[in-house]
């Protein structure tokens, strides 16, 4: 077993090759890079199947993998002008199912994406799942993602870049401060059952990221978006940290701490107390800290500095003396 | 030994080779015709010697190939069934194509790279990225989105893999399931039928072997590593995920809570989000949840801003979490400390 090469990327490169073959019948003559675009990935890639596949065939008759038994290339034209023909074919005609897995894998896909907007025509999204379901060499595995329901401050927010016009909502900031940003919409992202704007801030003049469930009246302006997603190279990270930045030690139950690797500091050391893990983590403000270490009772502990453990006892503390009134009688806002 | 010959032939050669043969082959290939004549075996098989490890390797690919969904099938040799030795391989076309009818228009495609996309990380993301391949086969561009969208699911459940394996292969399991409220978790063995994402989190649908019984398990409360028992159990027909959501669904109906917020608070503007939420006329919210314990620890996360009417269940779960967090962050338990006593 230990001679066995990682077999996913293999599966991968058999996985291109089974496809790359139909393409280029229905193609007869594609340039390498035009292949290498349209799969996505490098001319080299493409030229390493090309030659695999043109060296490749069947035993046939002799069982020797006779010339007619092989697939060819027009070779001059392959290494002289970097171009693709294909000039004889074998076994092929047309290209593989999905596996049920792979089917599984867009269908629930489809169904987590299902608020978008793009999303909203049910009827269409069904055909495509049953084409899906119907396109696999075995039954769809037995997984899925339950639906939501369409968002409208998504659609909201495909409107504003559709028009190009600039989005504004009430946003909640990191410190707890009302504000209503005005935003030029870059790109929607998500983590779960989360779902975040990455958005050039006009009122920060600096990309920030959005909970799309923190926003609030949105609308369209009839300002024109000023910056556009091309413009901007966003990061593949959510949130970056900033230096001023606190910086918090925890103790985690390790049932919580992959619920918390978001916020754990870059290279944050852990060391075992008492069967918890205690790290560092990164926050902006204490005001989502006592959020998150609420919403995680009994998993989490803040161990210093001292100030931050206050604040989230101070928020706890005010949580439950709401209990100790009668059931309606509020306490005021805790900002 | 011609292990240095072998050595230069690639692993997606041979298989490429494999499936090549397969697919042009009627009557199929015995496993000898295979192992004396393909690329990648032919090279190492030795006439009239030991097979057994070439034997092994044919075996490791036939999985690897059926991965990827290529139904590769045995047939018994004409008069010889049950010789194992004559049993013929091959790869049937009509179920390795594509049906010529499955095509997708441009803005099929660019949801199709959207959804697999969802999966770039973690235990799918090798099979979104074949699928992906396989569409790019087809020859199809997507449209230009309007908007730029990157989800993502990450599954961080340690159990989801194993269980997903053990749902392809009938295998029952058996793990450690810690319910809220007892202290110690207890081994439950079960056959699972379906792994469904419900409101964000991962569920296990199963059946308690030998009865009728489905259970729904959290898989963010199995606290053991997930194993077979080696007993399987029969493939069950229809949805099995079909019938978990629904499941989850009505218990997200029949569970509603009354919570008052404060205006404009984040409690207020993301509780009245949540799916299913009305605002009452008294002002307070009635919000759907599927498990109180999850649900308290949602809301105790809120603080002040948001307070419980009913169920008093529900309150007391939310008081006696923010009692807790209080008490954890008030005393003195050994490790750096300030002055946090009010």
């Amino acid at each position: 077993m230990a001679e066995r090469p990682s077999p996913l990327k293999a599966q991968d490169k058999l996985a291109f090759l089974l496809s790359l073959v139909p393409f280029l019948m229905e193609h007869e003559r594609i340039s390498v890079q035009d292949a290498a675009d349209h799969f996505g990935v490098t001319p080299q890639q493409v030229r390493d199947a090309v030659e695999l596949i043109a060296v490749s065939g069947i035993p046939g008759e002799t069982g020797q993998y006779q010339h007619g038994d092989l697939f060819d290339l027009a070779w001059d034209d392959f290494e002289e002008n970097d171009q693709i023909v294909l000039t004889n074919l074998v076994a092929i005609d047309d290209a593989p199912r999905f596996s049920g897995r792979e089917a599984a894998a867009l269908i629930a896909g489809l169904q987590y994406l299902s608020a978008l907007p793009e999303n909203a025509d049910r009827t269409a999204i069904a055909t495509l799942m049953a084409k899906l379901a119907r396109g696999a060499s075995g039954p769809p595995s037995q997984f899925a993602v339950g639906g939501s329901e369409s968002d409208g401050t998504l659609a909201l927010i495909r409107e504003s870049v559709a028009s190009g016009l600039q989005l504004e909502f009430d946003y909640v900031n990191s410190r707890g401060e009302h504000e209503r940003r005005r935003v030029d919409p870059l790109r929607i992202e998500s983590m779960d059952a989360d779902w975040y704007l990455r958005g050039w801030c006009h009122l920060r003049e600096a990309v920030r990221t959005f909970r799309i469930d923190r926003i609030g009246n949105p609308r369209v302006t009839t300002a024109p978006i000023t910056t556009h997603a091309a413009d901007v190279q966003l990061s593949d990270a959510l949130f970056e940290g900033s230096e001023n930045d606190l910086v918090v030690t925890i103790d985690v139950a390790p049932a919580a701490a992959s619920l918390l690797a978001d916020y754990l500091t870059d290279g944050a050391r852990s060391t075992i107390v008492d069967g918890r893990t205690r790290t560092t983590l990164r926050v902006s403000h204490y005001h989502g800290l006592k959020r998150l270490v609420g919403g995680l009772p009994g998993m989490v502990t803040v161990v210093e500095p001292a100030d931050a453990r206050q604040a989230v006892a101070e928020w706890a503390a005010a949580g439950a003396a709401q209990y100790d009134s009668t059931a309606h009688s509020t306490t005021g806002a805790a900002h | 030994m011609p292990a240095e010959s072998v050595s230069r032939i690639p692993v997606e050669e041979r298989l490429f080779s494999l499936v090549l043969a397969l697919l042009a082959t009627e009557t199929g290939l015995t496993k000898n015709e295979v192992l004396s004549t393909v690329q990648g075996y032919r090279q190492r098989y030795s006439a009239g010697g030991d097979n057994a490890n070439l034997e092994r390797q044919f075996e490791r690919d036939k999985d690897d190939i059926r991965d990827l969904g290529v139904p590769l099938e045995t047939v018994d040799s004409p008069g010889q069934a049950g010789n194992n030795q004559n049993l013929r391989y091959r790869i049937p076309r009509g179920s390795y194509e594509l049906p010529s009818d499955i095509t997708f228009s441009a803005e099929e495609t660019t949801l199709l790279n959207l959804a697999a996309m969802v999966w770039r990380e973690g235990s799918l993301s090798g099979e979104s990225r074949r699928a992906v391949i396989k569409l790019k086969g087809l020859g199809l561009v997507a449209d230009e989105p309007v908007l730029g969208y990157a989800p993502r699911i990450r599954v961080r459940d340690a159990s989801f893999e194993p269980l997903r394996a053990a749902l392809e292969r009938n295998a029952v399991v058996r793990f450690a399931y810690l319910k809220p409220g007892e202290a110690e978790a207890g081994v439950r063995e079960v056959a699972p039928l379906a792994l469904v994402q419900h409101q964000g989190r991962w569920h296990l649908h199963a059946l308690e072997p030998g009865t009728e019984v489905t259970k729904t398990f959290l898989l963010r409360r199995i606290v053991s590593q997930v194993t077979t028992t080696g007993s399987t159990f029969p493939a069950p027909s229809g949805d099995q995920t079909a019938r978990a959501l629904t499941e989850l669904d009505d218990v997200w109906e029949a569970h509603t809570a009354d919570v008052e917020v404060v205006t404009d608070s984040d409690a207020s503007t993301r509780l009245l989000k949540r799916r299913g939420t009305v605002r009452l006329p008294s002002g307070a919210l009635r919000l759907h949840y599927s498990d109180a314990n999850i649900f308290a620890d949602e809301l105790a996360g809120y603080g002040p801003e948001a307070l419980v009417l009913s169920p008093p269940a529900l309150r007391e779960a939310v008081r006696s979490r923010l009692l807790g967090i209080v008490a954890e962050h008030t005393h003195h338990d050994g490790a750096a400390e300030g002055s946090s006593h009010g």
